[in-house]
């Protein structure tokens, strides 16, 4: 085929694949996209009519022996740490015993007096108050250290230069748990007492906003610099572990050893149904697998008797404090 | 397909760039569209989800709580900060609700719609006539119990609507695009035609023939600005429309080598980098150097066929080349001329309708040979023309193409007439030239004891008485030794072995002298003389008493021409700017045939009677002239302007006449100076006398 006649061919053949190819070409591929492509419209859809309507009715709480936790910390923590507790009791005592979740102290401590929390697991300047309206407790706790006490303690940032000792913070500003909070405000407040510093002489004292995870506010509020220092109970900084740089917090001092965590019933709960309650609580031993995982996520070492005078330093501290 | 082939190529490329565009277009939105159109779709599921289990987290204090203003208002929140949210509601553990966003009651069918087992999401698309709701179910989990579950309702038509939006600003750009394209595929495609068309317009003027077209632009920068050269005798110097990459025998230092193929490497070269351009600008610049190559190839082809035209035309053979046929396909002017036509008539033509049939015959049966077997051949051949008999060298070749087959043929044809003539003549001068030696031997022998016999019939004649009858035998022996003396003299003279003193002569002269002489005994044989004598002829070198003889034999033998008397004409002219004299003596006499024509100068030859004459005289001045570096020759009858022109008392001068034409050169040459004959020297003058001897 000479030139002339290749071109002519080309001319009406070629152009003719040229024009016509990528049609078809960009066609198939758009059919082809079209058929193949798995979407959204593969959703089986139900049909609902939302105008049939009703008016809904809350249900009405249970009734039952109410079990509550000094909310210092999260609804959630708190749950987490005693459902399991609760529920052993339930099942032990045969009571139907329900936890319930007071947002703040001074919530926890109307609802004793009111008599919606029967067993109060509070803190022992908390119980101070409560056996003024009449709780008793009957059972306290051995921390996780073993001991029976508990110590608060003072922290400030690790870069913070201008506190260096416990003097350094006259003038400054303390962030606190709650001014009920025996580990996290009253221990720390009776070692400033011990040491000449009077609440007049921070700058500031604040608590942390509720409702729950008080403690762990506190330390937040210390490592945002937002305070100079803060208090808090022995254990708060275990419980941050892995969320906050342990590193940045420097531990200013620990306060004296009080008596520990403690169960008490409000006034006028049947004894019986008391003396269940304790029994079942003695009953844990941390040697049973499955009472040490209650104690465990209870944060318990164990559960020992009470008696009301043991909390006696306590109510030395707050008198010596002008609490009372 | 026959309608697209009949499109302009404008039309063609904008057509064709636009159905590209319409097709990458095609082939890029409506995935790309579907793609984010679904991607949207999912992003809203999956913002939808986010919000679901962020719900059902947050909603965790409150469930333990039993919180239900504060379910109440993270539900309201969430459909507050979401346009697209169309509800949130709480179900507790039991399926109760205890917290919900719907206003005057709670959809009763809603509840069941989705229902969330375990403890991950799930999500239900649901129809509520309203339009698409995607139904997310995640269940409120605290410590591996089930509180409860978190609803949401998210309007899946509100991301679908985004999805139409999305679509139609795609599809606004594709049209945008489109228009764009066919737009800038016109500018382009007029662009790239109305260069073509330019490229056309010059394939057209050369079609017509002019090739004079400048089909690339001028430069910025030309190539001698560029390198600063300064190379005016560059082919491409001061070119300003012609690449230096496509001449060749451009003398720039820093050209890359041709490769193989003759092509050069210019990818590096600034010239090239800043000036060269597209592929038709390259077809442009190609295109116009075609042209000017094809003007110079075709200049030089007329050149070459107009001096293979003269060179034909001016040989004087006759060239012809005949085809296959036998018909004529060209002829020189020779040729033409020599058949007194014109090239015009002759062309096309066979040989039998040029030639008279005899000659056609043996010319075609010849061509018809040599087209068959292939081999040529040459032969002489005696022609009768107009002008007489003529001798012709003919060559006949045959043509072949490059196979080797055979085309034509190709004739030529010499006229050697002359050539003939002139070896006639050259016989006759070598025969000359042997006679003169055998005579010359001859006499030279015989001339010794003769002059014995002489001087001893003279002393014996002293011995005897006179009157005796001895003596007078003596005498006799005496007269006839002297007879034999004078033979042997002319003899010595013709064959140029005799003693000569040369000097300067005057020519005029010398005849005049000879013509006073023998006037007298001419006019009482009625024989008158002539004399038309140039008055600026120049001396010579020569012997003059022998000149006078041969003017004596000249006039004696022209007289001897006119028994009946008659008239001698002697001219005497200065030749030439050789510087040569020529003396012609005609008579009016009986003239001299043809047969003798060539044999008048030979020793002994003599029409005269016994005893008239020893037949020596013209060889003698043969010899003479020779002897003087000069010719002789003899012309009959004599041409008009040599015969004489007085006719008072003069008788028979109606004859045709002969005249004899002495040529003399001014200056005799050394080479030619006496004694002894040489055939060589001699050969060139007794050609030329030879000439006009057979005229």
């Amino acid at each position: 085929m000479d030139l002339a006649a290749r071109a002519t061919s080309f001319s009406r053949r070629g152009l003719g694949r040229l024009l016509f190819c990528p049609l078809i070409c960009a066609l198939l591929l758009c059919l082809g996209c079209a058929a193949c492509s798995p979407g959204a419209d593969d959703d089986p859809v139900l049909r609902v009519d939302l105008s049939r309507r009703q008016e809904t009715v809350a249900p009405t709480s249970k009734a039952g022996i109410t079990y509550a936790y000094l909310p210092q910390y999260s609804h959630t923590t708190s749950y987490k740490r005693h459902h399991l507790l609760v529920e052993y009791l339930a099942k032990a005592t045969g009571l139907p015993l329900r936890q319930v979740f007071p947002n703040t102290f001074d919530e926890h401590m109307k609802m004793v007096a009111q008599g919606d929390i029967d067993i109060s697991f509070s803190n022992p300047f908390a119980y101070i108050k409560l056996s003024e309206q009449g709780a008793r407790c009957f059972a306290r706790s051995l921390e996780a250290s073993g001991r029976p006490e508990f110590r608060g303690q003072i922290i400030c940032r690790s870069d913070n230069r201008a506190i260096k000792t416990l003097a350094d913070c006259r003038g400054k500003r303390w962030i606190a748990v709650d001014p009920h909070s025996a580990g996290g405000f009253l221990f720390a407040l009776g070692h400033f007492y011990d040491l000449g510093l009077k609440r007049r002489d921070f700058a500031e004292i604040a608590f942390a906003p509720g409702p729950g995870g008080k403690q762990e506010n506190v330390v937040l509020a210390v490592l945002a610099g937002k305070y100079d220092f803060g208090s808090i109970r022995e254990g708060t900084l275990d419980v941050l572990k892995g969320r906050i740089d342990q590193d940045q917090i420097r531990i200013l001092a620990r306060t004296a050893s009080y008596p520990g965590w403690l169960f008490a019933a409000r006034k006028g709960l049947d004894p019986g149904v008391v003396e269940k309650i304790a029994q079942a609580m003695f009953a844990l031993s941390a040697v049973n697998p499955e009472h040490a995982a209650i104690l465990e996520a209870a944060g318990l070492k164990s559960i020992i008797p009470a008696r009301d005078q043991d909390f006696d330093p306590v109510r030395g501290l707050v008198r010596k404090l002008g609490l009372d | 397909m026959r309608l697209i082939s009949r499109l302009k190529f404008q039309t063609k490329i904008s057509v064709g760039t636009f159905l590209i565009v319409v097709a990458v277009a095609l082939m890029t939105a409506v995935p790309v569209s579907r793609m984010a159109s679904r991607a949207i779709i999912e992003e809203s599921r999956g913002r939808g989800l986010a919000l679901a289990e962020n719900f059902s987290l947050r909603l965790a204090d409150a469930m333990l709580t039993q919180d239900l203003l504060r379910m109440k208002t993270m539900a309201d929140e969430l459909t507050a900060v979401g346009d697209d949210i169309v509800y949130a509601f709480v179900l507790d553990e039991s399926g109760d609700v205890l917290a919900h966003t719907f206003k005057k009651g709670f959809p009763v069918e809603l509840k069941a719609a989705n229902v969330a087992n375990g403890k991950g999401a799930r999500i239900q698309l649901l129809d509520t006539g309203a339009g698409l709701v995607y139904d997310y179910a995640v269940p409120v989990v605290i410590s591996d119990r089930r509180f409860g579950t978190a609803r949401l309702g998210l309007s899946r038509s509100r991301a679908e609507a985004e999805v139409g939006r999305l679509l139609l600003t795609f599809g606004g750009l594709s049209v945008a695009a489109m228009a764009a394209a066919l737009l800038l595929s016109s500018i382009f495609a007029r662009r790239v035609a109305r260069r073509i068309n330019l490229l056309k317009e010059y394939a057209q003027e050369v079609v017509r023939g002019n090739l004079d077209i400048e089909t690339a632009s001028t430069l910025k920068k030309n190539c001698w600005e560029i390198m600063d050269c300064g190379r005016t005798h560059c082919p491409a110097y001061g070119r300003p429309r012609h690449r230096c990459w496509h001449m060749h025998g451009t003398l720039c230092p820093d050209c890359a080598p041709a490769d193989s193929q003759g092509r050069k490497a210019c990818e590096r070269c600034p010239v090239f980098r800043e000036n060269a351009g597209d592929e038709i600008q390259d077809l442009s610049e190609t295109f116009g150097i075609m042209a000017m190559t094809l003007k110079r190839q075709i200049g030089a082809l007329g050149q070459q066929q107009q001096l293979m035209r003269t060179i034909l035309d001016a040989t004087p053979d006759l060239v012809c080349l005949l085809d296959a046929e036998g018909r004529y396909l060209a002829v020189n002017r020779a040729f033409a001329v020599f058949l007194d036509q014109s090239e015009e008539q002759i062309i096309g033509r066979a040989e039998s309708e040029i030639f008279p049939q005899d000659q056609a015959a043996k010319r075609q049966a010849d061509t018809r040979a040599i087209l068959a077997s292939g081999r040529g051949g040459q032969a002489e051949v005696s022609v009768p023309t107009p002008q007489g008999q003529r001798w012709f060298h003919e060559v006949n070749v045959p043509v072949r193409d490059p196979a080797g087959n055979v085309l034509g043929v190709l004739k030529t044809a010499r006229d050697v007439t002359e050539v003939k003539q002139i070896e006639e003549k050259l016989l006759q001068a070598q025969k000359m030239e042997s006679l003169g030696k055998l005579a010359g031997g001859v006499a030279h022998e015989i001339n010794t004891p003769l002059g014995i016999i002489l001087g001893y019939a003279q002393l014996l004649q002293d011995d005897v008485p006179e009157g005796g009858q001895v003596r007078e035998d003596l005498r006799i022996i005496e007269r006839q030794a002297k007879v034999c003396r004078k033979i042997v003299a002319d003899l010595l003279g013709f064959s140029r072995q005799h003693e000569s003193s040369m000097g300067e002569m005057d020519v005029n002269e010398s005849i005049r002298e000879v013509a006073s002489l023998v006037r007298h005994t001419f006019n009482l044989e009625k024989v008158a003389i002539e004399l038309d004598l140039d008055g600026e002829l120049p001396a010579i070198t020569g012997d003059r008493e022998k000149m006078g003889q041969v003017w004596m034999n000249l006039l004696n033998n022209a007289r001897d021409a006119m028994p009946g008397g008659g008239a001698i004409r002697v001219l005497s002219r200065r030749r030439g700017p050789e510087g040569g004299l020529a003396v012609s003596v005609a008579d009016s006499g009986t003239g001299i045939s043809p047969e003798h024509l060539g044999k008048v100068f030979d020793p002994f030859f003599s029409t005269k009677g016994v005893g008239e004459g020893t037949g020596l005289g013209l060889s003698v001045s043969f010899g003479i002239v020779q002897n003087h570096g000069g010719t002789i020759e003899v012309e009959s009858p004599a041409p008009p302007e040599f015969r004489p022109t007085w006719t008072d008392g003069a008788a028979g001068v109606g004859g045709p006449g002969t005249v004899f034409h002495v040529l003399l050169p001014q200056r005799l040459a050394p080479r030619l100076a006496p004694p002894g004959p040489d055939t060589r020297e001699t050969a060139q003058p007794q050609t030329t006398q030879q000439e006009k001897a057979t005229a």
